[in-house]
């Protein structure tokens, strides 16, 4: 539902019995590669289970390679999923989708890539790359896809749109690139936007002003979106809650604000103390857990970041610990919060702990 | 046709190729005007010399050599083209849908292309043509082609799987494209240049295949092409009878065809393959010629290693010139670590294209000069610039993960540099190797892994490592982390960091992660329109930023802690760098500019204290002349 108040955010608590289904609901989503031809597997997505409220951004973050984008493909049925089921505003999405019904979907959920530099076809201009979605959905009536083409490229800043229509690719730069890609995606008037890192690969004002755009358009169209970043406080500034993915796992969600502000899992910890503080020097502190990023072909049995954490008790190495809740709506993947399980003796003392939960 | 311009630019050794081609073509083309008579006429007299009547001679059985050469070359040409074109039709048909439909289809065809390219092929030639005994040149062309057009279809496959997982073909798949649009909109367009390489190599194996068909006298021997002149010649002992000239003139044609054809290919392959080195590029420098540069009042010690002074570049276009860098002077100390900052389209990766000369095309440096421990780098010719470049200073691009080639294996990738600097050993080259990657913390083993087999940080690492290959004293790194989590981020900066100080290396480090560039730069300066308004030590530009523009982009980036509220960007949009800009370029955006003022003049850049220099009227009255205004 639009929001009238320019600043206002939506929560996402369901606070009355006839409000509508979720834009998207995920249940148990896995997603398992084949890798060569040994037919290795890596599990990228491992029973994942979330949603998004309507109007809601819902911020996914983790290091490269946690799955993060697959997540997105996977809801952009880029991939089939390996398991789980998924809801699109209520309505169950069947696994395999072909023809008119793909189509039908893809006009609601659309994605923006994270590099702006390789998500728009260099050969195309502009305006062709805007026109194809309007035609493929069927907004476009014979001579009026001119003037719509030019009204997105207004809507999303670039004015007056008809000079930008056309350029190619390589005669704008990243900010003004990625514009176009958030153009492309509003053209189809979607439901829900996939957005994958899609403020990364520009510079820290454009940064700003990309987040402001689509927060604006959250706003004034009631779009929900997936907001995928690595930096904590672009998720913090742009969304409502905040979902914390560590080799393939969900292992923190909960309000943006939370999560950020008091993270409860030694991962997010180590998260927020690596992004860039300038009152720091870089090489005062150092990391307390570098360490390798996981091989996903090979997690240990338990928590996945048992061995990079500083916390890491013998019952880490056991199993997979559960989602313990933490807090209103925050919940987080730690035998920490079981002061039972916590009592036991380090795992590995040499990392020694920095900050204490 | 635009690609085919810039190859034959680029590439003087494909240009000398299409050179060749367009003479032989002539060749064929002109055959009547070239020589008046038949080529199958017996009238003359048989095993005639050279000269005279008859250019090259005549046939043991009284046909024109000459005449036979041009005529020959029609259907030569004729079938090399005709078998590349169907053969290439085929393996891009096969090798994109492969590569699109992916599974089963890509199996099955994966399947077809190994076995035809199992199957030894002249003896398939010759069995192939033996049946087809009688069918004229269209079925030795069909036969050439079945039997051709394998190797272009698995390259062309496994480029295809590497351009299906590209972001825009993703793109469109998910705005809602039909297979056959993506295939041939915006998959096929992409992968002209290989194509056109597939086309040549089959043209070539087709020409070669129909020679040696003819020679052994599979192919139909009445008709005449350089092939059977080479079969005649050989039937009829020409060797024996002193007439090398009847078998030396077609195969110096064919020969001559091939080398064509392999030059062409080369320049094609040179110019679409990115290499990470960039031998070719040498950007062009526009500037007046001065009286031999004055031997400069010996520079305040200790001299800079890196001196760019007034540079000026940007870009050609045909509305005009973009003037992206703006006579900018600054210097980088040995050892020194130089941020630049600034918000994107101000000239950041301009600057360091240029003063590195490895702006590409449409850009040039109009005026200035950049100077490597005293060499000036805008005044080297390209060969000179080949012998500095990565051996003294070396780049790291944003995005250069995406520079490393899909098809070679790492280790191929991180030789290459060095090769070309002669270093051939393969124990150095593979000792440096591994030297290399322990520097920059990935495992040895990854030398032998293809490019899509590592993550984005890893490639960044293999591309950092390329750049410390030669032990430069300069890397130009610009926004080497952007598509980095944090976490890998702070690794390869703490790298970074300790490589520079073992080795005592200068870094200039171009990002628009303020908060980052005041962790780990000694020194800053801020861009804007090109121009840079401000330059100050780290801490001192973190805790006293003076420019307007400097103290917004601080501003510009959301809190870890804090209120949670809306903030502004920067309000507005920087002045086009087309234009000239006599006055201060960020008076449109400036909360204090001074009206009357700040509009008017231009403010120099004026070292306010000890270091740290601003160009603002709130921080110094001095105006700047326009150096450029006048052309
Ligand atoms: N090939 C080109 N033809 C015309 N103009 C160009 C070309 N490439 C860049 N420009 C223009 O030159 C200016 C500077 O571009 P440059 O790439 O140096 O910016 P940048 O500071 O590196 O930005 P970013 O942070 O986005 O990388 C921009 O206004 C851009 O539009
Ligand atoms: N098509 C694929 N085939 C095999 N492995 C893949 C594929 N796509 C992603 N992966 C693997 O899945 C993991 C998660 O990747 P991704 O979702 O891209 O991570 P993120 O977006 O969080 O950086 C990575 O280890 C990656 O190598
Ligand atoms: S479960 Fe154990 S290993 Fe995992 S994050 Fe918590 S303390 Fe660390
Ligand atoms: S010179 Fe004037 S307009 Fe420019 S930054 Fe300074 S105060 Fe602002
Ligand atoms: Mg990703
Ligand atoms: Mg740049």
């Amino acid at each position: 539902m639009p929001q009238t108040e320019p600043h206002a955010r939506s929560t996402a608590k369901p606070n009355a019995a006839d409000e509508p289904a979720p834009a998207l609901i995920l249940e148990g989503l896995t997603k398992v590669f084949q890798v060569g031809r040994s037919g290795r597997s890596v599990t990228a997505v491992n029973n994942v289970t979330l949603s998004i409220g309507r109007g809601e951004v819902l911020g996914l973050v983790g290091e490269s390679g946690s799955g993060k984008s697959t997540i997105a493909r996977l809801i952009a049925h880029l991939h089939e999923p390996t398991s789980g089921a998924m809801c699109l505003a209520g309505k169950p999405v069947p696994r395999q989708l072909r023809g008119r019904a793909l189509t039908r979907f893809r006009k609601d959920v659309q994605m923006i890539f994270q590099d702006p530099f390789a998500s728009l076809n260099p050969l195309h201009t502009i305006g062709y790359t805007l026109a194809r979605p309007l035609e493929i959905h069927g907004f476009a009536r014979k001579g009026n896809v001119q003037a719509q083409v030019s009204t997105l490229l207004d809507r999303v800043g670039l004015s007056p749109g008809a000079s930008y229509a056309a350029k190619r690719p390589h005669e704008l730069s990243g900010g003004q690139r990625q514009r176009v890609v958030i153009a492309r995606a509003l053209a189809a008037r979607p439901e829900l936007i996939l957005a994958d890192e899609p403020t990364s690969a520009l510079d820290v004002s454009i940064r700003l002003d990309i987040m402001n755009l689509l927060l604006d358009l959250r706003d004034q169209e009631g779009l929900s979106m997936l907001f995928i970043t690595h930096d904590l406080a672009g998720a913090r500034y742009m969304s409502d809650r905040i979902a914390v993915m560590y080799a393939g796992y969900l292992v923190e969600i909960g309000p943006a604000e939370r999560v950020i502000g008091q993270p409860q899992m030694p991962y997010t910890q180590l998260l927020k103390r690596a992004a860039p503080k300038p009152e720091g020097n870089l090489n005062a502190g150092g990391l307390e857990a570098p360490g390798e990023i996981p091989d996903l072909a090979n997690l240990p049995p338990g928590c996945p970041f048992e061995p990079r954490c500083p916390h890491a008790r013998a019952v880490c190495r056991a199993g997979l610990p559960r989602m313990y809740d933490v807090g209103a709506g925050h919940q987080a993947r730690c035998i920490l919060h079981d002061p039972e399980l916590a009592a036991q003796p380090l795992l590995h003392p040499a990392l020694q702990p920095h900050a204490t939960l | 046709m635009k690609g085919l311009l810039t190859i034959l630019r680029r590439s003087p050794r494909a240009a000398f190729g299409v050179g060749l081609l367009a003479a032989l073509l002539l060749l064929a083309l002109l055959a009547p005007l070239l020589t008046p008579y038949s080529p199958t006429s017996q009238a003359f007299g048989t095993w005639l010399k050279p000269g005279g009547e008859h250019l090259l001679g005549t046939t043991a059985l009284g046909q024109d050599i000459w005449s036979q050469l041009v005529y020959g070359a029609r259907l030569t040409l004729l079938i090399g083209f005709t078998a590349g074109l169907v053969a290439t039709a085929i393996g891009t048909a096969l090798g994109l849908s492969a590569a699109y439909f992916g599974g089963r289809t890509d199996e099955a065809i994966n399947v077809l292309i190994n076995v035809f390219l199992v199957l030894p092929g002249l003896p398939l030639l010759i069995i192939a043509s033996a049946f087809l005994r009688g069918g004229g040149v269209w079925s030795i062309i069909l036969v050439i082609a079945l039997t051709g057009w394998a190797w272009g279809a698995r390259v062309l496959r496994s480029q295809a799987l590497a351009l299906r997982n590209r972001d825009f073909v993703q793109a469109a798949i998910v705005s809602g494209e039909r297979p056959a649009r993506i295939i041939f909109a915006e998959m096929l367009p992409n992968l002209a240049g290989l194509i056109a390489a597939g086309f040549f190599s089959t043209a070539l194996y087709a020409v070669l295949s129909e020679a040696a068909l003819a020679f052994l006298g599979m192919g139909d021997v009445s008709q005449v092409t350089w092939g059977t002149m080479m079969y005649w010649a050989q039937a009829r002992g020409a060797l024996l009878q002193g007439a090398w000239w009847w078998v030396a003139a077609p195969g110096l044609c064919i020969a001559l065809l091939g080398t064509a054809f392999a030059l062409v290919n080369f320049g094609i392959d040179e110019v679409t393959n990115p290499r990470v080195i960039h031998e070719a590029r040498a950007t062009r420098v526009l500037r007046r010629n001065r009286a031999a540069p004055q031997a400069e009042p010996a520079l305040e010690p200790p001299q800079p290693l890196l001196a760019i002074r007034h540079l000026s570049a940007g870009y050609v276009t045909p509305q005009g010139p973009v003037r992206a860098v703006r006579d900018v002077t600054l210097s980088v100390a040995p050892g020194e670590f130089l941020g630049l900052a600034g918000e994107s389209g101000c000239g950041k990766s301009t600057l360091a294209f240029a003063a590195t000369r490895l702006l590409d095309a449409p850009g040039v440096v109009f005026d200035g000069e950049a100077r490597l421990a005293g060499q000036d780098l805008l005044a080297l010719n390209p060969a000179e610039l080949r012998r500095v470049r990565w051996k003294d200073y070396s780049l790291v691009f944003q995005a250069s993960m995406n520079i490393l080639n899909p098809v070679l294996r790492i280790r191929e990738q991180v030789y290459d540099a060095m090769q070309a600097h002669g270093v051939q050993d393969r124990g150095r080259l593979e000792a440096r190797a591994r030297e290399l990657f322990a520097l920059v913390g990935i495992r040895e083993d990854y030398l032998n892994a293809y490019p899509h087999q590592l993550s984005g940080g890893m490639k960044q690492r293999v591309v950092i490592a390329i750049a410390l290959a030669l032990e430069p004293k300069l890397v130009v790194m610009d926004e080497p982390t952007t598509a980095l989590d944090v976490v890998v981020q702070r690794q390869i900066l703490q790298e970074i960091d300790a490589v520079r100080k073992r080795l005592g290396i200068s870094i200039v480090f171009i990002t628009h992660d303020l908060s980052l560039l005041v962790e780990m730069s000694d020194r800053i300066a801020i861009m804007y329109a090109g121009e840079v308004v401000e330059e100050a030590p780290a801490h001192e530009l973190y805790a006293q930023p003076k420019h307007p523009y400097t103290r917004r982009l601080m501003g510009a980036f959301p809190p870890l802690e804090g209120p949670r509220e809306r903030r502004e960007g920067i309000p507005g949009r920087p002045p086009s760098l087309a234009q000239d800009i006599p006055y201060c370029p960020f008076f449109e955006r400036c909360p204090n500019h001074l009206p009357g003022t700040c509009d008017v003049f231009k403010p120099a850049r004026v070292e306010v204290t000890s270091g740290h220099s601003v160009a603002c009227f709130l921080h110094s009255p001095a105006v700047k002349e326009e150096a450029y205004a006048a052309d």
